[in-house]
């Protein structure tokens, strides 16, 4: 109930969560993931099973009655009851073997005593920003403990809130969860393959900053930005951000640091590296079928061009679209469930 | 000697070539999953050897034409009857991605004009099943025998060619929508969503239609009381004996001249075809005359197709206008799931193989007369190959010693629980997830082996299966395990089967609900259910194995869950 992400693939979405089936895929296409193990949704029901809590929670929900309209602080109480009964829960002797077993083997696989991982939310459907996630996790204790509570995050408020008002059961959003190695990012960025806004395809963006990827996906900061002509491979436009916070790990975690004035207006990722970035954006592209939103890091450890990392790829989400008869976008559309990631 | 040579006669050689082999097979392809809506009663040695070869090539013709991205088709084996099926799935990414690009070039026709390109693939094949029929088996020479037995394997071969394209089709399409409904908080099991499917006129239901208005027929002109208190296999010679009984059988045997070409056993020939044995279609008519003479298919259907057009225009309603065009056009295409299947199945294999069972019964008759078997429906218990070895000069050659071997073994081991999966991995489970899903292939998915149920403790049910269509009942169960027993079912029953297939659809309109043995969320007992508006529970593994005929049960298909009401 458990697997490498190499085993895995798109078609396992049901299984371990949207976020470790692409994880999967990735590795499956040849892109540098992360090394790192994916926790199957039945290896969750088998811990509230085994523990109890699937009757008791079962049992609380039967008694709350009519929840349609009720008032935030309604569902922030039931979140915490929810949550606290996963929570409170002693990890099985047996799960917690399993998960120990693969933990241990990712030390071994990367060399490194109780390798910084993070552990990651991966609902089978696409609920951003709804469940947890955590960075910087250091030793088995710390990973058990995080899993569960990155289990119990199907029931915060927001997404008890959210099933409620769609109408679907406030049991549900059983989670999968992801466990990849920390890449310890010297810098971190996102890349389009496509202009999102004038749906232009002969060009590649980056947009890049200091530290983790966090710092730059929140769109809070300013950051660098790099656009590449994809027939050439070309730097044909560059803006350096001042970049003067960035995401760095923590003790035991991470969090937003300032970045040193020395650094602040300095380009976070080399020429070298920007192109590699582009041409590997530009292969899955062309292997996924259709223009891709990635984000990748780039790992202070480790030399060019090992260094750089691959941590998602998702279709990439378009406003303007080109004009095309019904019939090529149903095959189109057919085409990228089937053959896409 | 007689004896030891029928002792080298086992029934694993009935398909050389396409026998499981666990040694060779199970290294190559991981897993072979067992194929219980169609091997269940397990096949004869003649059935499997054109089932394995060319319905798997059938698969594979289809999935290199339309480049299918993640799969080239399935392979099966053949383990005693039993129908193994594997996967052969596309693992690198590069080579996906050529069939992807491929892919959607071909899908392009099909989706502008899907039934036009069905229509002539219709006639194509009806082309094919007329030249075999002219061929007067009684008169023809042994050598015209001979040719005869090649133009059916060649037709056989390309209605599996046919049979799979549409069905690829139809299939991606349904998977996308529903993909994309899933924002507009519709999933494949909700009403809303499978009210878009339902109630589209096909040939099978125009062909129950006229079996309904035989029935109704019946009783206008007397017969029917005649017709519910005989034992079905005495009911046309009762009939035959009144003035008003013959005029009715005229009518009937009418109606089979067009539509008897229709076997009582899908996947099989030795079963009658209609027109072959009439009496076969008393057990459906009789089925229409306890359900009473009101019923009316045609209403039903109206009603159906308005709650479909309604159910479009809501979800249309909710999509963007300029997504419109083609979200309805994926919607039609969809729906060719519900109507084309249920079609293809008339079309392809229940009219071909009729027509190979005439030409089979033919050759069999012509050897049982020269002594190499002692029967003609021993012919069965052979292969082609076996046939061709003889069929020149029949008279020098005795086959006795093949087809009483495994007419034997078949006889004993025909109903036998198999396992449903031989494999490598862990458990079926695993199997599943690394051997069947990443084919992506809808086709074997949701019919073939279809979808695992979930076992859910907490619901405390004594089966667990998934859901064909939804809904509650409550009421006495009635196992069968055949065609042939179809007429002990009562109005209110809860049929328990293996699976079924078009023939069957009559008993749809008696009984509360249905609970089979094998098949997914598309197989035809789901589909069916859904046009009948009734509780459907498949691919419960065990029904018919637990459940006895006149137990109390409650089949709670939305859960996926079963409960034995007056366990003994």
């Amino acid at each position: 109930m458990i697997y490498w992400f190499e085993e895995l693939g798109k078609e396992h979405n049901d299984m371990v969560g949207k976020k470790c089936a692409n994880l999967g895929q990735m590795t499956r296409m040849g892109l540098a993931v992360p090394p790192g193990f994916a926790i199957s949704i039945a290896l969750y029901e088998k811990f509230i099973h085994e523990t109890g809590t699937d009757e008791k929670m079962a049992s609380y929900v039967r008694g709350l009655g009519e929840l349609k309209g009720v008032g935030i602080s309604v569902f922030r109480e039931i979140s915490e009851t929810l949550r606290s009964m996963i929570e409170a829960k002693e990890m099985p002797s047996s799960i917690r073997e399993a998960i120990a077993s693969y933990y241990a083997n990712l030390c071994k696989k990367t060399g490194i005593e109780n390798v910084p991982v993070s552990v990651r939310s991966a609902g089978t459907e696409s609920r951003p920003g709804m469940f947890e996630t955590y960075l910087n996790v250091r030793g088995i204790e710390e990973v058990i403990q995080k899993v569960k509570i990155v289990w119990a995050s199907a029931y915060t408020a927001r997404a008890v809130a959210f099933r409620v008002n769609k109408g679907f059961p406030v049991l549900g959003d059983e989670l999968g969860v992801a466990v990849p190695k920390m890449v310890n990012a010297r810098a971190s960025g996102i890349t389009f393959t496509v202009d999102p806004v004038t749906a232009d395809d002969s060009k590649i963006l980056l947009e890049a900053n200091w530290g983790l990827g966090e710092g730059v996906v929140s769109g809070a900061e300013s950051v660098d930005g790099f656009v590449v002509d994809k027939e050439s491979l070309e730097i044909v436009a560059r803006h350096v951000g001042n970049k003067v916070r960035c995401v760095v790990y923590t003790k035991d975690g991470a969090d937003w640091a300032d970045v040193p004035a020395s650094m602040q207006s300095m380009p976070c990722i080399s020429d070298e590296e920007i192109v590699e970035i582009a041409r590997v954006a530009k292969d899955a592209e062309k292997s996924l079928g259709g223009p891709q939103d990635m984000e990748w890091a780039v790992d202070q450890d480790l030399s060019f061009p090992e260094s750089l990392f691959w941590l998602q790829t998702r279709p990439a989400k378009v406003a303007a679209k080109k004009k095309v008869s019904a019939s090529s976008h149903i095959a189109e559309l057919i085409a990228k469930k089937f053959g896409g990631v | 000697m007689a004896q030891e040579k029928q002792e080298m006669v086992k029934m694993w050689d009935g398909v050389p070539g396409f026998d499981f082999n666990p040694e060779i097979d199970l290294p190559e392809l991981n897993s072979y999953f067992f194929d219980g809506t169609h091997s269940v009663p397990l096949l004869t040695p003649m059935y499997a050897w054109f089932w394995c070869r060319h319905c798997g090539h059938g698969a594979q013709y289809s999935a290199e034409i339309l480049s299918l991205p993640r799969n080239k088709g399935f392979t099966f084996r053949d383990h005693e009857g039993g129908t193994y099926i594997a996967m052969r799935i596309v693992r690198d990414e590069a080579e996906v991605a050529k069939r992807t690009a491929k892919f959607k070039e071909a899908l392009i026709p099909w989706i502008e004009d899907f039934d036009g390109i069905w229509a002539k693939q219709r006639k194509e094949l009806l082309a094919m099943y007329d030249k075999l029929k002219t061929v007067d088996l009684d008169k023809a020479s042994n050598i015209d025998l001979l040719h005869h037995l090649w133009d059916m394997i060649s037709t056989s071969r390309r209605m599996w060619e046919i049979h799979f394209q549409g069905m690829n089709v139809s299939y991606v399409a349904f998977l996308l929508l529903e993909d994309l409904v899933k924002p507009y908080g519709l999933t494949s099991e909700s009403p809303e969503y499978q009210n878009m499917f339902r109630g589209f006129d096909n040939q099978v239901f125009q062909v129950d239609k006229k079996l309904w208005g035989l029935a109704k027929d019946a009783v206008s002109m007397g017969l029917g009381d005649l017709i519910l208190n005989t034992p079905v296999e005495q009911v046309m010679g009762k009939i035959e004996q009144s003035k008003s009984g013959k005029e009715w059988l005229k009518k009937l045997n009418s109606f089979l001249a067009v539509d008897g070409w229709r076997m009582v056993r899908m996947m099989d020939f030795n079963e009658p075809y209609w027109l072959e044995d009439p009496s076969v279609v008393i057990s459906p008519i009789k089925a229409f005359i306890k359900k009473g003479g009101d019923y009316d298919l045609d209403s039903m259907t109206k009603t159906l197709a308005q709650g479909r057009e309604k159910a479009i225009a809501n979800l249309l309603a909710k999509v963007p206008k300029d997504e419109k065009p083609w979200f309805e056009a994926l919607i039609m295409l969809g729906g060719k799931t519900g109507s084309f299947s249920e079609e293809h199945d008339l079309f392809c294999e229940l009219h071909c193989h009729a027509v190979q069972r005439r030409g089979l019964l033919g050759i069999g008759r012509r050897l049982a007369a020269a002594g190499t078997i002692d029967k003609p429906d021993d012919i069965f218990f052979l292969n082609p190959d076996e046939v061709e070895r003889v069929l020149g000069a029949p008279e020098f050659h005795k086959l006795q010693y093949i087809t009483k071997r495994r007419r034997a073994r078949w006889e004993e081991i025909r109903f036998s629980q198999v396992p449903p999966v031989f494999t490598t991995r862990k458990d079926i489970n695993e199997a599943v997830g690394m051997d069947l899903l990443p084919s992506d292939d809808a086709i074997i998915i949701k019919i073939v082996v279809g979808e695992l149920p979930r076992v859910r403790p907490e619901l405390k049910a004594d089966i667990y299966g998934v859901c064909g269509a939804p809904g509650v009942a409550e009421g006495p169960a009635k196992v069968i395990m055949s065609y042939g027993e179809l007429d002990k079912v009562q109005k209110g029953d809860i049929l328990v089967c293996p699976g079924t297939n078009p023939a069957w659809t009559p008993v749809f309109g008696l009984v509360k609900a249905v609970v089979s043995d094998r098949g997914g969320t598309l197989s035809h007992t789901a589909i069916v259910g859904r046009e009948y508006g009734l509780p459907t529970l498949v691919n419960t593994f065990t029904g018919t194995a637990t459940i006895k005929t006149g137990q109390r049960i409650r089949v709670d298909a939305t859960e996926g869950a079963l409960y034995i009401l007056d366990k003994k």
